[in-house]
């Protein structure tokens, strides 16, 4: 693990709206106490949540040994792009992901063409569908060749309107971990508001 | 919706089966601090494995936290699934607020085998949102690496 302790420090996201927020926060620095119940996983190689309340448990899952093979599964080394892993936005592999949440179910490709391509050419645009309904999910991701249109983005369009639905835009990356802040809240206004917001 | 602001989060999704072609596995999962892995592992034709990882942001796990909660899979339960079996075994581990679950069961063909199991209601919400986490973490993973999952 490369997290030391001065990116543990950096909360890579100085806005208010962090969802880690509350109190029992996570522990990435995993702690051996109190490991109750431990992830069963390999990757997280017990892994467990510290300052944690007891959790209530159900599944088979439980019931059963871990076996050596599905520890072995996700060992190893995982291939990840460069990172300086300092806080703030990660660039992929072709350019900047933009995460779009709150999106209407009947939004149309065209609808996120419209409110998201003035501020720079989309590259690649994904709006997934819920599986059971076929209907939009309510995410959208889009790529932007510019780290300065994928910020636009973010700026012009996070709180802003949709289909008559509130859009959030974030950034889907990030260059290393993010750790809950202990003695900040989340700020009463829903969102972030930078800017006078649009509306589609 | 309860759960999905507050406590902590976790979740490892897993599917795989012994064969001819050794074990062939996707397993994904996201971890509480934003590390999103991926791991995908065929021996067909000499396939290496495809292991990625890469942070992504609160919002992606919000997000991510939002799907989870509206699923309401955390009321299920796996008790009258299909146990895992030859054909296949997938996993589903998620911790999210003070609750932990992790449930196991055959693969599923397709919506005939969740009418004809004995928890077709439980196990559709299983179903479905494995489709819908799969496609989130697909688009993440391909749209930052430019690869092709599975």
């Amino acid at each position: 693990m490369l997290a030391n302790a001065d990116v543990e420090e950096v909360d890579f996201e100085p806005e208010e709206d962090d969802l880690m927020d509350e109190d029992g926060a996570v522990d990435v620095d995993a702690s051996p106490r109190a490991p109750l119940p431990k992830l069963k996983s390999a990757i997280t190689g017990g892994f467990s949540f510290a300052n944690a309340a007891p959790k209530k448990t159900k599944g088979r899952g439980f019931r059963e040994e871990t076996d050596a093979e599905s520890n072995g599964r996700m060992a190893g080394r995982f291939d990840s792009l460069d990172s300086d892993g300092g806080p703030g936005p990660e660039r992929s592999i072709e350019g900047w992901i933009v995460l779009v949440t709150g999106v209407h179910e009947e939004a149309q490709e065209d609808d996120l063409q419209n409110a998201f391509g003035d501020v720079g050419e989309i590259q690649n645009l994904h709006l997934n569908l819920d599986r059971r309904t076929g209907f939009v999910k309510g995410y959208a991701l889009i790529e932007y060749g510019k780290f300065s249109e994928g910020q636009k983005a973010i700026e012009v369009m996070d709180g802003a309107e949709l289909l008559t639905q509130t859009i959030n835009v974030d950034w889907a990356f990030s260059k290393g971990p993010f750790k809950r802040r202990n003695l900040t809240r989340r700020s009463p206004r829903g969102h972030r508001s930078r800017s006078p917001k649009r509306r589609f | 919706m309860a759960g999905e602001e507050d406590g902590e989060f976790y979740l490892r999704y897993y599917v795989g089966h012994k064969g001819k072609f050794g074990h062939e596995f996707l397993e994904f999962e996201f971890r509480p601090d934003g590390k999103l892995r991926y791991a995908n592992n065929s021996n067909y034709k000499n396939d290496t494995m495809i292991r990625k990882e890469v942070f992504v942001t609160p919002a992606v796990l919000r997000e991510c936290r939002r799907i989870i909660s509206e699923s309401e899979i955390m009321k299920e339960d796996d008790n009258n699934w299909p146990e895992p079996d030859r054909v296949g075994r997938q996993e589903l581990e998620i911790v999210m607020g003070n609750e932990h679950i992790s449930f196991t069961t055959s693969k599923i063909g397709s919506l005939v085998d969740v009418q004809t199991s004995k928890d077709p209601e439980g196990l559709r919400i299983f179903y479905y949102l494995v489709q819908d986490l799969k496609c989130f973490v697909f688009s993440l993973i391909s749209l930052h690496f430019k690869i092709k999952p599975i």
